[in-house]
């Protein structure tokens, strides 16, 4: 797993970034150090007690003149690397997008065009080919940031925009929602999981598949409850009669790692008990507690984890 | 010296006005910026009278004139003052009975503050115009109230010269304000 | 020699009006004086809200999974903390001690408009009152200092916080305005004879530069703050997408006023430097020109740098570019003030006074603040850093370990001008130091925590490699920073009642401000010193520089 570290980039267009912050960071400390070693210097040299007689002068016009115009020139220099590095940390060039991500308040919707698969908070995305990623937002403005990846990008309501984010090697990158977007603004993480091409097309595969819906057991009762509670009205099921669109898509919920934008794993035990009360383990998040009877919760759980 | 020469109240009135300008500029930019944007409901164009406004345009700009009038008579000390004054609050009340039965007749057809953008833009930024103009005239009323008690003195001349500062530039963000609803985005 | 002179009846009424005594003659003061003490004591109370809050944060992230404080507290605390340190401690402090100051740093008796100017103040207090009444009002604001739609329209934030912020800013807000107009009539009109523009003291100057600032960007968030209320309790649609409005207008709008107040904020703080720095240097200011031209330069520009907060908004390639390049720009004349007080110092008889010591700290600390900016003003790195904990340590280093330090510096230099006693320079050292340990500890270390990845406004975090300790260093330097808040108030509360007598020179300084007793009488001066040159006190001493061009402007 990769923590969200901007000094951990694993694409060109971290590299690129990656390679800018450490070249001005750099220029930046040479900066620093100038002027405190200048400061220290008078402070050390012109103490009343060492320098007891001031010097009177009202300025000298070359100094100003050089003050001026070596900044100046400094600063040149880093707006032209800049320029020369914007293309390439996220180039202007689109294409369709690979991928749409939707900002929600405290979950993320992803969506892969043109293949019918929905999911939510964990993006697989196939190692080192870039992908071209399209920002949206359902309700306030949101952002979507794996430094390891790339630059970050607002999800403003109202607008779509692309950016290109990849990633170099298989591997989990962590990242995480950076504009605040209201109460549980701090558990809304992000997974991106880089696969290598094949495993990347096996998940998609998987994906693609309507899960069976149980006719035995405690899945089978727990598969009625879901349809004909009120789970259904927030929650879609491909296959199901659930169509709901507030809520995640849990089509392929066992398949996930995490529950909840990443505040909980995904095991059954930590399942039954986000079902028993959300707002326990995420205050802020619209997903009520049911008052469902333990019985209930687990037959749900049984059904929920058929759903590979 | 000069910096003395510099009149206090009027210099203030000038700084004021200035930083109400930045006000309406931000009102104006909201209107512009959702000019064209409106995806449903009424527009200027469907639900304004350039015609009938610009009379009442007319009328509120030419009390540009009447205070001008107003001011000389006050520096003379004649009391063509009264009357002038009295005729551009008589201009000022004109126009804000136009603006009402414009907004009544608006009112009237539910195009309100919340129907929609132009709506929200259109209201806000004529109605701070309107409660600017309010202003003026109750602070011309005070000098006309002033001036028929002959409490006005000579020395209240900073005064009646700030308050005409401030009627130009009510008159001013009218045009302003006219231009770009009126006749430029009814088109 | 003076121009001004005192009428017997104008005594008469001063010393009638010195007979009203206590409360009421706080509360019905118009004199700049005692107007410019009430600002500082309102900021300080101000000051500790705000610093409770930071502490509460900081207990909260002290380590990860810390359950101190709920989410929605959380939230209510950081908005409250940003809110009022920029609007009613930073700004008004700035306002206040220009209050005290400018009228006789310019030989006057007042302000042009003292009863506006005590309006000023009471709108600023009553507005900042307004703010905190939401918190017994049961909500308080809770959508950030920068209120950005649509998490601030009505269906996402129900409850009345974001409307008491609107309102109570904007009563502020109009007071500031206020401030403004009269700080650029005060100067323009009631300077002593002989100070010419080129020869005002650079607080002064500073000051003023700062006025018109005010007038072009307050009524821009006054504008706004009216578009966001009315889209609250109207339901019009500025602001929310889903009535067609735009969000992205509020950022356009908010920064608009936002940028330049981030000058608002420092402007006045290096005027203080300006002073502080040559006296106790005991050199004139090296490079006046090249000082104050920058000043003008800087609120020029200060007006066409606001896109560098919405880099991660994706304006596109050009407008990044083009706000990217005046950003950047913006740092030369702020590189020569650096510079020019170096410059200052280089050759002088350095007094380390406490107040001189924070002016050195300042040197170091903004300069850190500084180039973190510049680091901003680059496009790709703000599109990984905006919005993490690089931008708190960015904007903690100018307004904190700049501004805070520079008023802290300036109120060590005047606080004998306004008490008639000296605050004590032991407890000042103490108050120093452990500032400067506070402060950087809170602060560097999040420098390193953002670029770990940890995003602001979080109420909590993952335990992910050294950000739980990271996190705790800074929590202990807060606390260490809290209790030199509390020396530092201690430190007043002695040295006004018994500190040193101060006499009116005690820095052997040279704007007319030294030119009367401490504290000055109510008509400040019973004749205004001769101005020939930038340093009038200094001519006094030294008759013989009436021939130098230089001194004179």
């Amino acid at each position: 797993m990769h923590p969200p570290s901007v000094f951990d980039p694993h694409s060109a267009y971290a590299w690129s970034i990656y390679h800018l912050t450490v070249v001005v960071t750099i220029l930046m400390g040479v900066v620093v150090l100038i002027v405190t070693g200048l400061v220290t210097y008078v402070c050390i040299r012109f103490r009343e007690r060492k320098h007891p007689g001031p010097r009177l002068s009202y300025g000298n016009r070359k100094v100003e003149i050089l003050y001026t115009a070596l900044p100046l020139m400094l600063l040149a220099s880093i707006f032209g690397l800049m320029i020369r590095n914007m293309d390439a940390s996220d180039p202007i060039q689109r294409t369709r997008d690979n991928i749409v991500v939707v900002g929600h308040q405290f979950w993320w919707e992803i969506r892969y065009p043109g293949t019918g698969i929905v999911t939510a908070n964990e993006v697989h995305i196939p190692a080192g080919k870039p992908q071209m990623f399209g920002m949206e937002a359902a309700d306030v403005i949101h952002d979507f940031w794996v430094p390891q990846l790339g630059r970050k990008m607002d999800m403003v309501p109202g607008y779509h925009r692309d950016v290109w984010l990849a990633a170099n090697e298989p591997g989990i990158y962590l990242g995480r929602c950076s504009e605040y977007c209201g109460k549980e603004h701090a558990w809304m993480r992000i997974r991106v999981f880089a696969q290598t091409p094949a495993n990347f097309a096996q998940w998609e595969a998987d994906q693609e598949k309507i899960p069976p819906i149980p006719t035995t057991g405690d899945a089978a009762d727990g598969a009625r409850y879901f349809t004909t509670m009120t789970c259904a009205n927030c929650h879609t099921i491909r296959g199901t009669s659930a169509q709901g669109e507030i809520g995640p898509d849990l089509t392929h919920l066992a398949s996930r790692t995490t529950l909840a934008a990443g505040r909980l794993p995904n095991d059954p035990a930590d399942l039954a008990n986000w079902i028993k009360d959300p707002t326990k383990y995420k205050p802020g998040c619209f997903m009520p507690d049911l008052g469902l009877t333990d019985e209930q919760v687990r037959d749900l759980v049984a059904y929920l984890e058929t759903l590979r | 010296m000069r910096a003395r020469d510099l009149n206090k109240t009027r210099f203030a009135m000038l700084l004021f006005l200035g930083s109400e300008s930045v006000f309406f500029i931000f009102l104006i930019v909201a209107y512009i910026y959702y000019h064209g944007d409106v995806r449903s409901g009424p527009t200027a164009h469907s639900s304004l009278d350039p015609v009938k406004t610009g009379i009442y345009t007319a009328i509120l700009l030419s009390s540009s004139g009447t205070i001008w009038l107003a001011e000389r008579a006050f520096r003379r000390g004649s009391s063509a003052f009264r009357w002038w004054i009295a005729a551009t609050i008589a201009c000022g009340a004109t126009f804000l009975c136009g603006e009402m039965k414009e907004y009544a007749k608006m009112l009237h057809e539910d195009i309100t503050i919340s129907r929609n953008v132009f709506g929200s833009t259109y209201f806000t930024l004529t109605g701070f115009h309107a409660a600017h103009v309010t202003v003026g005239l109750l602070l011309m009323c005070v000098l006309l109230g002033l001036s028929i008690r002959n409490r006005l003195r000579e020395d209240h001349g900073e005064a009646v010269e700030s308050i005409s500062y401030y009627w130009h530039f009510v008159d001013l963000v009218w045009a302003a304000v006219f231009s770009t609803i009126y006749l430029w985005s009814t088109r | 020699m003076s121009e001004l002179q005192v009428v017997p009846a104008e005594m008469e009424r001063l010393h009638r009006f010195e007979e009203t005594a206590g409360l009421l003659k706080w509360i019905t003061s118009v004199d700049h004086k005692q107007i410019g003490i009430m600002y500082v004591l309102a900021t300080l109370m101000f000051f500790l809200f705000g610093g409770v809050e930071a502490l509460l944060m900081r207990i909260q992230l002290s380590w990860p999974g810390m359950h101190f404080l709920a989410p929605e507290t959380y939230d209510q605390l950081f908005t409250l903390h940003g809110t009022t340190m920029i609007f009613l401690v930073v700004m008004p402090l700035l306002i206040g001690i220009g209050v005290y100051v400018v009228p006789l740093q310019i030989g006057a008796r007042d302000m042009a408009f003292p009863r506006l100017n005590a309006l000023s103040f009471w709108l600023f207090l009553f507005g900042g009152l307004l703010l905190y009444f939401s918190v017994f009002y049961g909500n308080s604001p809770d959508a950030g200092w920068f209120a950005y739609a649509p998490l601030t329209e009505k269906p996402y934030s129900m409850m009345e916080g974001m409307s008491f912020w609107c309102v109570g800013l904007l009563t502020a807000g109009i007071g500031t305005v206020a401030s403004g107009i009269n700080f650029i009539v005060t100067v323009a009109t009631l300077r002593a004879r002989g100070m010419s523009l080129n020869r005002l003291p650079l607080f002064t100057w500073m000051t003023l530069v700062n006025s018109f600032i005010i007038l072009g960007a307050l009524p821009a968030l006054n504008a706004s703050q009216v578009m966001l209320l009315l889209d609250r309790e109207l339901h019009t649609r500025f602001f929310n997408p889903t009535g067609g409005g735009s969000p992205i207008l509020w950022q356009h709008f908010f920064w608009n006023f936002g940028h330049p107040e981030v000058y608002i904020l420092i402007i006045p703080a290096w005027g203080m430097l300006s002073e502080v720095i040559p006296v106790f240097s005991r050199k004139p200011i090296f490079g006046y020109t090249f000082v104050a031209a920058s000043t003008v330069a800087i609120a020029l520009l200060s007006f066409w740098v606001w896109g560098h907060h919405m880099f991660a908004v994706g304006l596109g390639h050009w407008p990044d570019i083009f706000f990217a390049a005046t950003s950047a720009l913006i740092a030369v004349p702020t590189g020569i003030k650096i510079f020019a007080w170096i410059g200052t110092m280089w050759g002088g008889a350095i007094r380390f006074t406490t107040s001189m010591m924070f002016a050195v700290a300042f040197l170091i600390q903004f300069t850190m603040g500084g180039v973190t900016g510049i680091m901003f003003a680059v496009v790709p790195i703000d599109w990984q850093l905006t919005d993490t904990y690089f931008v708190v340590a960015h904007l903690h280093y100018v307004l904190f370990g700049g501004t805070l330090f520079a008023v802290f510096s300036g109120l060590y230099y005047w606080f004998p001008k306004m008490s008639g006693r000296m605050l004590s320079e032991r407890i000042g050292r103490w108050h120093f130091w452990l500032t400067v340990i506070g402060f950087n500890a809170t602060f560097f270390v999040q420098h390193i925590v953002g670029a770990m990845g940890m995003t602001r406004r979080v109420w909590t975090y993952p335990n992910l490699p050294r950000w739980a300790v990271l996190n705790l260093i800074s929590s202990i330097g807060a606390f260490v920073l809290g209790f030199s808040v509390l020396i530092f108030l201690w430190n007043l509360w002695v040295s006004a009642k018994r500190g040193e007598p101060a006499g009116p020179n005690p820095w052997d300084a040279w704007t007319l401000e030294w030119a009367t007793t401490s504290p000055p009488p109510e008509y400040n001066f019973r004749e205004i010193p001769p101005v020939h040159g930038r340093r009038p006190l200094w001519d006094l001493q030294h008759p013989e520089s009436e021939k130098n061009p230089k001194e004179h402007g």
